[in-house]
């Protein structure tokens, strides 16, 4: 037995002996398994707890990934009113828990600060058309809209945590101009994102989002926490690497895309791919080789299957294990403009979170990113799997137990995790 | 936010009609095979396969590949084979078949399924190229083709073989029904729809194929879609599709909307048919009354008139029911008016109120009647003077129908309404009736123990003679004297109020009930009733106050989900409903 396992051995030993004393409270376990009725406002009760300043935990493998929350008369209540199982938990429970988590791949991590959320989006947008929007909405977890003109004026610094969901940050508008050029909502969000350009000092839509991107990208840097979905994840990498070159094609810009594009690109800044080719055809409505499923293109259109989150150690890579918390470990999979993401193409270092089983692509990837993290989730709306441009919205009071949303609101409250010194 | 469609939903859809169009095929070859007769083996072949004998059947088939049978027995031995697993060994037989016989569509296109299945791409093109060579003018080739990619979500092939047909052949017109596959597979949902409307000209047998293959177009490209089927000149398949398209968007009234103008035929005489059919079986009285009526512009029947009637009846419009089933349709035979025409005419007299007028008509009839018609009658005749509350006629009627009446709905609510709970209690619960009405009855008089209620059967006759006003004075006055079911009573009497917009009245008596019987069965309902007429009235914090109330104080109440939900609305978390 190495030093190492001995002192591991002792401390858990020692944790064992004290913990009874120490935690005299009762608490309240919000479990996260099977028995749970309400999975995703469980979410909204423990952000609200972290708010609030109750204690809270996130017991990473134990019973789905359940919460350990301070027993108080205004978390019952809530509790009660959206429906969330709870189950009231004595010192002699608590220390059985403890104890099963101490032998097993599980982990008790603190929950400290709530994070301060922002979401990239249209300020005419409402939120029923983005999965993520429609989690906080549900979840009763507060956010902050913000679109070009508030990033452009530095309001990023403001947030934690900042997602990204349809936007096309090449400006090419998802190449949707051909098929959807005469469509109304279409020339409406051509006229806002023109006009918005012109506005901030940029000569068209491609200039202006590169810059947001950019400043995206600094966000990250500075130690923000990013998620994206669908299009944004593949695109936002597809305009920092293009943040000298022209991919944008006449009916955009005004000027033809750069003929040598795809050689020019720069893949250093990027947080996700690399060496991907970009669709050079304006008529062909995909950006780039990045997207296993391609389905807005029906010749290399893939079908859905399903994917499989890996298992990490809860003790020694939390974050990846916070990621992936969920009560099902196979999940059906979802199109969006991008669905997922192509091996071939990903950076070394990627975290792969799920994958499909012999497929060439994966769903669900996280990383480094300087002193923040970044976090890409493929597809559109994990319940609707094929949802096209004015279906009906989701309503999640009929998924209260998706396993696919679960893994946003996963990202929405990782970062309120406290930062452990590391055990390896 | 995707741009592309549901081509992946439409794989099943495919599956289901390359089998009709197998067992389509299959139809007039068979004719022809009985017009010619034909040998022993194959008719012992077919009995072999249908007993699920495949390997005994399989020689037989061979046996008559070269008969007149040829065609029936390849299709056979197609089936056995893949049952058995042995679909390689159909090659060789089909180039000899193929070889005898270069113009007989049905080997071409079993030699392209086969090889297909046996995934031999180059082959199966091959085969393809050959057929379009010794058929060059034919749309055969292209059409069977494009069929097997589309069955294979191949869309994007079968799209280029149906541009080599426009090519080669100068017109995709005998095409469209693929055209228009192709192009829903590929989310082109208006190119789709133009496609259909072609192919439903030439046979409008493909309506529920069309409606099958546009249904998951989006909202909001669904109007442009009706724009299509709409558009003269009127067609009878056009507008069928869209009917079933309709009923399948949520909406089976807008069917309607598509098929009422088409002018009479007997074409569209079918179309009406199947279209009541559906909306009777869906109780969707109102439309299926006037599809019926539309039946009857084209020809009068007996049958559908009655339907038409009934329909009418059920729709709640009596009146109605009397024009469109007239008892002059008995052409004098007063029998058959007696079997078919006087139940509709009396349940609508009735229902009319007019009880006298019903049970003139039926005595003018009675020798016509058999005893258990008799009955039945004289249970309406005194169902009629009860909705009048004319107690003493309708006694008078019940006793006309003799045991029958005594035991009868009818007799049970005359005992409720004299408030003798006794005999109302096993009348009703032994009746055939279904009514909201019956079920408050039910639940009252189980809930009391007493065997009789005056003030209760005053409330309800009240409400049976149609004066709810009086009838809500009369539930909260039996409320004041029945401690026991007060909170039912005074529930009765809010559910009245809110019926007529009253909600200010309504809320006071759902406040009486929180404040009088907070553990009464009725608090939640009525808690929830009055966090929603809050909300309407813009109380919103008032009623969010409420529904927060009911979920913490009744946390096992049935009414709990309804409660969540609606406060989720209250509070924005999920999309407003519709």
């Amino acid at each position: 037995m190495t030093n190492r396992s001995v002192l591991r051995m002792v401390a858990r030993s020692a944790l064992l002996f004290v913990l009874p004393m120490v935690a005299r409270a009762q608490r309240l376990l919000v479990p996260m398994d099977d028995s749970q009725s309400d999975h995703l406002k469980a979410y909204g009760l423990t952000y609200h707890a972290i708010k609030a300043g109750a204690s809270a935990e996130w017991l990473l493998n134990y019973r789905g990934g359940s919460f350990l929350l301070a027993d108080t008369p205004e978390i019952r209540r809530e509790a009660g009113l959206d429906g969330v199982t709870y189950e009231p938990v004595n010192d002699s429970r608590l220390a059985d828990i403890r104890s099963e988590i101490a032998a097993n791949n599980m982990e008790s991590v603190p929950l400290e600060k709530a994070p301060r959320i922002a979401v990239y989006t249209p300020p005419d947008a409402l939120p029923w058309d983005d999965a993520v929007t429609l989690a906080l909405k549900y979840a009763g977890i507060e956010y902050t809209p913000l679109y070009d003109d508030e990033v452009e004026h530095g309001d990023l610094t403001k947030y934690d945590w900042l997602h990204l969901h349809h936007e096309d940050f090449t400006g090419e508008l998802n190449k949707f101009y051909l098929a959807y050029r005469e469509a109304p909502w279409f020339v409406d969000l051509v006229q806002k994102n023109t006009a918005a350009a012109h506005r901030l000092g940029f000569a068209n839509m491609p200039a202006l989002k590169k810059d947001v991107a950019e400043k995206i990208r600094e966000f990250v840097e500075r130690g923000g926490f990013l998620f994206a979905m669908c299009g944004a994840t593949e695109t936002l990498d597809l305009a920092i690497a293009a943040h000298n070159v022209d991919i944008a094609d006449t009916y955009i810009d005004g000027t033809p895309m750069d003929p040598n594009a795809d050689a020019k690109m720069d893949w250093s800044k990027t947080f996700a791919f690399r060496n991907a080719h970009l669709e050079m055809s304006p008529f062909v409505s995909s950006m780039s080789d990045i997207d296993g499923h391609q389905v807005n293109v029906p010749g290399r259109r893939q079908p859905l299957g399903t994917f499989t989150l890996f298992n990490f150690s809860a003790k020694f890579d939390p974050v990846a294990s916070m990621l992936v918390q969920d009560h099902r470990a196979v999940i059906n999979d979802f199109y969006g403009v991008t669905t997922s993401f192509n091996k071939s193409v990903l950076k070394p270092g990627v975290t792969i979170l799920a994958n499909e089983e012999g497929a060439p692509w994966v769903k669900y990837i996280h990383g480094d990113y300087g002193k923040g993290t970044w976090t890409f989730y493929g597809g559109h709306d994990p319940e609707d799997p094929q949802h096209g441009i004015g279906d009906q919205p989701t309503d999640l009071s009929l998924h209260k137990n998706s396993p696919g949303y679960r893994l946003i609101l996963n990202n929405v409250l990782f970062p309120a995790a406290k930062k452990k010194p590391l055990k390896t | 936010m995707e741009g592309r469609g549901h081509g992946g939903r439409l794989v099943s859809t495919r599956l289901v009609f390359a089998h009709l169009f197998a067992v389509a095929m299959l139809c007039p070859l068979t004719t022809r095979l009985f017009a010619q007769g034909d040998t022993i083996s194959f008719y012992k072949a077919l009995d072999l396969e249908a007993s699920g004998k495949y390997r005994d059947a399989a020689p037989l088939y061979r046996a008559s590949l070269h008969s007149a049978a040829s065609v029936n027995a390849l299709l056979g031995l197609e089936r056995v084979y893949a049952e058995l697993g042995w679909t390689d060994s159909l090659v060789a037989p089909l180039d000899t078949l193929i070889a005898a016989d270069p113009r007989e569509e049905t080997y071409r296109t079993v030699q392209l399924r086969t090889l297909q299945s046996l995934a031999r791409g180059a082959d199966l093109q091959r085969a393809f190229d050959r057929w379009v060579h010794d058929m060059p003018n034919s749309p055969a080739p292209y059409r069977e083709y494009a069929r097997l990619l589309l069955d294979k979500n191949q869309t994007a092939s079968a799209d280029s073989v149906l541009a080599l047909a426009g090519k080669a052949l100068g017109t995709t017109r005998d095409l469209q029904l693929e055209i228009a596959q192709a192009r829903a597979a590929e989310g082109q949902w208006l190119e789709s729809a133009h496609a259909w409307r072609e192919a439903l000209i030439a046979g409008d047998y493909f309506a529920q194929a069309a409606a099958y293959a546009l249904a998951p177009t989006p909202p909001s490209s669904r109007p442009a879609i009706r724009d299509i089927f709409l558009a003269p000149p009127i067609e009878v398949g056009p507008r069928r599709a869209l009917a079933d398209l309709e009923a399948t968007w949520g909406s089976p009234a807008d069917g309607w909307t598509a098929l009422r103008d088409l002018p009479a035929d007997s074409a569209a005489a079918d179309a009406w048919g199947e279209f009541a059919t559906r909306a009777e079986a869906d109780e969707q009285w109102a439309i299926a009354r006037s599809a019926l009526v539309s039946m009857l512009r084209w020809r009068r029947t007996p049958d559908v008139s009655i339907r038409a009637a009934t329909a009418a009846l059920n729709a709640g419009d009596p009146a109605a029911a009397l024009q469109l089933a007239p008892l002059a349709d008995a052409k004098g035979d007063s029998a058959v008016a007696a079997r078919m025409y006087l139940p509709i005419h009396a349940r609508a007299l009735a229902a009319l109120g007019r009880a006298a007028d019903a049970e003139q008509l039926v005595a003018a009839y009675d020798r016509f009647l058999a005893p258990g018609e008799r009955d039945a009658l004289a249970r309406t005749v005194a169902w009629g003077w009860v909705r009048k509350g004319d107690m003493t006629h309708a006694r008078a009627a019940l006793a006309a129908a003799g045991a029958s009446g005594d035991s009868s709905d009818a007799a049970g609510w005359l005992a409720l309404y004299d408030g003798n709970l006794k005999t109302a209690r096993t009348l009703l619960r032994g009746g055939t009736e279904s009514s909201p009405e019956l079920a408050l009855a039910l639940g009252l008089i189980a809930r009391l123990k007493a065997d009789s209620a005056p003030a209760i059967g005053h409330a309800f006759l009240t409400l049976a003679k149609g004066d709810t006003a009086a009838a809500v004075t009369a539930f909260t006055a039996a409320a004041a004297n029945t401690p026991t079911v007060r909170s039912l009573l005074l529930a009765t009497a809010a559910h009245l109020l809110a019926v007529q917009h009253k909600d200010a009245d309504a809320v006071a008596l759902w406040t009486r009930i929180l404040d009088g019987d907070p553990t009464a069965p009725e608090a939640p309902g009525a808690e929830l009733e009055l966090a929603r007429a809050l909300r309407r009235q813009g109380n919103a914090a008032g009623a969010q106050s409420h529904l927060e109330h009911l979920i913490l104080t009744y946390p096992e109440s049935a009414l709990l989900p309804q409660a969540r939900r609606e406060l989720e609305l209250l509070k924005s978390t999920i999309p407003p409903a519709g």
